[in-house]
């Protein structure tokens, strides 16, 4: 059973991820710091608004939290090291992150407040950019691995990474996984200084804390799924699987944190105009390409 | 490999039936909800919430907006909306393509090029009629 080993490595990669994400947006690099915050949150008064949709509001950041931990349990850490190893599993990973998407809007509806709704609403609209790229690169990924379990994925990387066979479907999918997480350019649910947090601006106390846990574990959960995908997963010399599962997903979250700090936040329309008129035409010309090249010089 | 993506791996890595998978799926599910339950007992138990008048109105920067905000609101992307319901069907059939795709070879390539061409001119015609843009 590698459910803890999994579980325990999760957690230590959000604190990384939490430490990573302070340090990128304060400038300030504090190893303590989610410690304290969680600590702090936990003694402050978590408030309710007046007029709530109480079951959407508590139910959102545990619907967040869920699926990022649903979507990681199909992720390999090492050869067999994974919660359970799904034949359908890079289709249950697409099905448990679509409840990201649930979780904002139930969360931006919940507390009756106009900044929240808005954030919500516009994750929505995030998702009908981002959501179909994702799902076609993943598609040309199996078409190489000739199958859906995550671990045949990561064993047909063995001579060659997706990285470097796809790198279209790579591009393309690490855009899309920044939207996914709404790291910025593409925070528009949060929107800090436009929205005052948007769908978090509501969330106080311990309510905050779960919230923020379940963002950090979202971002290690992909980072994760770009590592198994198309980074080769847990191959690599010298080091042990785990070891190299690891340090790959460290790398991806930590790029797609920094890359965030030098662009200005995308609009809604232009974003939605972007993933339709360029992110949807260059997954499905990845998928032609790669259909090609497997018939042509194999995998 | 592909012929046993369809069903359960019964060689799978920890030797369980996919019933069992799930159970442990759904066993998570139920961990996280208690874990969070916690967390909040926790929190209850550090301090209450104080009751204090105005504390609880939502941030509005100011102003107070109309109760209650759940109003209409204009989805201004239905466009895509609705193209993306097309595209989200196809996918579906797209899965089990992929997975035998190697074993099919050249035939399949055909096959699903012709499907997603006639998606894609789909894409170009909406494209041309405007569905592309902020509504």
């Amino acid at each position: 059973m590698s459910f803890l080993p999994v579980v325990l490595a999760l957690l230590a990669g959000a604190y990384l991820v939490a430490v990573l994400e302070g340090w990128v947006s304060t400038g300030r690099f504090r190893p303590a710091g989610p410690i304290l915050s969680g600590l702090a949150l936990l003694g402050q008064e978590s408030l309710v608004p007046r007029t709530p949709d109480r079951i959407f509001f508590e139910a959102g950041p545990v619907l967040l939290l869920t699926s990022a931990l649903l979507a990681s349990a199909v992720l390999p850490l090492g050869p067999g090291v994974v919660i359970v190893d799904l034949a359908t599993g890079a289709l249950f990973v697409n099905a448990a992150l679509v409840y990201v998407m649930v979780a904002l809007v139930m969360s931006g509806w919940g507390p009756d407040a106009a900044y929240a709704m808005v954030g919500g609403f516009r994750f929505l609209g995030q998702l009908v950019g981002y959501s179909m790229p994702i799902v076609m690169v993943i598609a040309a990924v199996a078409m190489r691995a000739e199958s859906l379990a995550t671990t045949e994925v990561v064993e047909s990387q063995a001579a060659l990474w997706n990285a470097l066979y796809q790198p279209v479907g790579f591009v393309v999918f690490m855009a899309a996984a920044m939207a996914l997480c709404f790291l910025p350019p593409f925070d528009l649910p949060t929107a800090p200084g436009e929205l005052a947090g948007g769908v978090v601006a509501e969330y106080t106390g311990w309510r905050l804390a779960v919230l923020r846990l379940a963002r950090a574990v979202l971002v290690v959960t992909v980072a994760a799924a770009v590592t198994v995908f198309f980074l080769g997963g847990w191959h690599g010399p010298v080091l042990p699987p785990w070891a190299w599962s690891a340090v790959k997903t460290l790398a991806v979250a930590a790029g797609m944190l920094a890359a965030g700090r030098y662009v200005p936040r995308v609009r809604e329309e232009h974003l939605l105009a972007w993933w339709w008129k360029l992110g949807i035409p260059l997954a499905l010309l990845n998928i032609f390409v790669v259909g090609i090249m497997l018939v042509t010089v194999g995998g | 490999m592909a012929g046993e993506a369809g069903g359960c791996r019964s060689s799978g890595v920890l030797g369980v039936s996919a019933l069992h998978q799930y159970a442990l799926l759904f066993g998570m599910v139920l961990a996280t909800v208690g874990f969070v339950l916690c967390l909040a007992v926790i929190a209850r138990s550090l301090a209450a919430t104080k009751e204090e008048g105005a504390k609880d109105v939502p941030a509005a920067s100011g102003e107070l907006s109309p109760e209650p905000v759940w109003v209409r609101y204009h989805v201004r992307y239905y466009g895509y909306a609705l193209l993306f319901l097309a595209f989200d069907m196809e996918m579906a059939y797209m899965y089990p393509w992929a997975v035998v795709y190697r074993e099919l070879g050249l035939v399949a390539l055909l096959e699903m090029g012709v499907f997603l061409a006639i998606l894609f001119l789909g894409l170009l015609y909406g494209w041309s009629q405007g569905a592309l843009r902020r509504q």
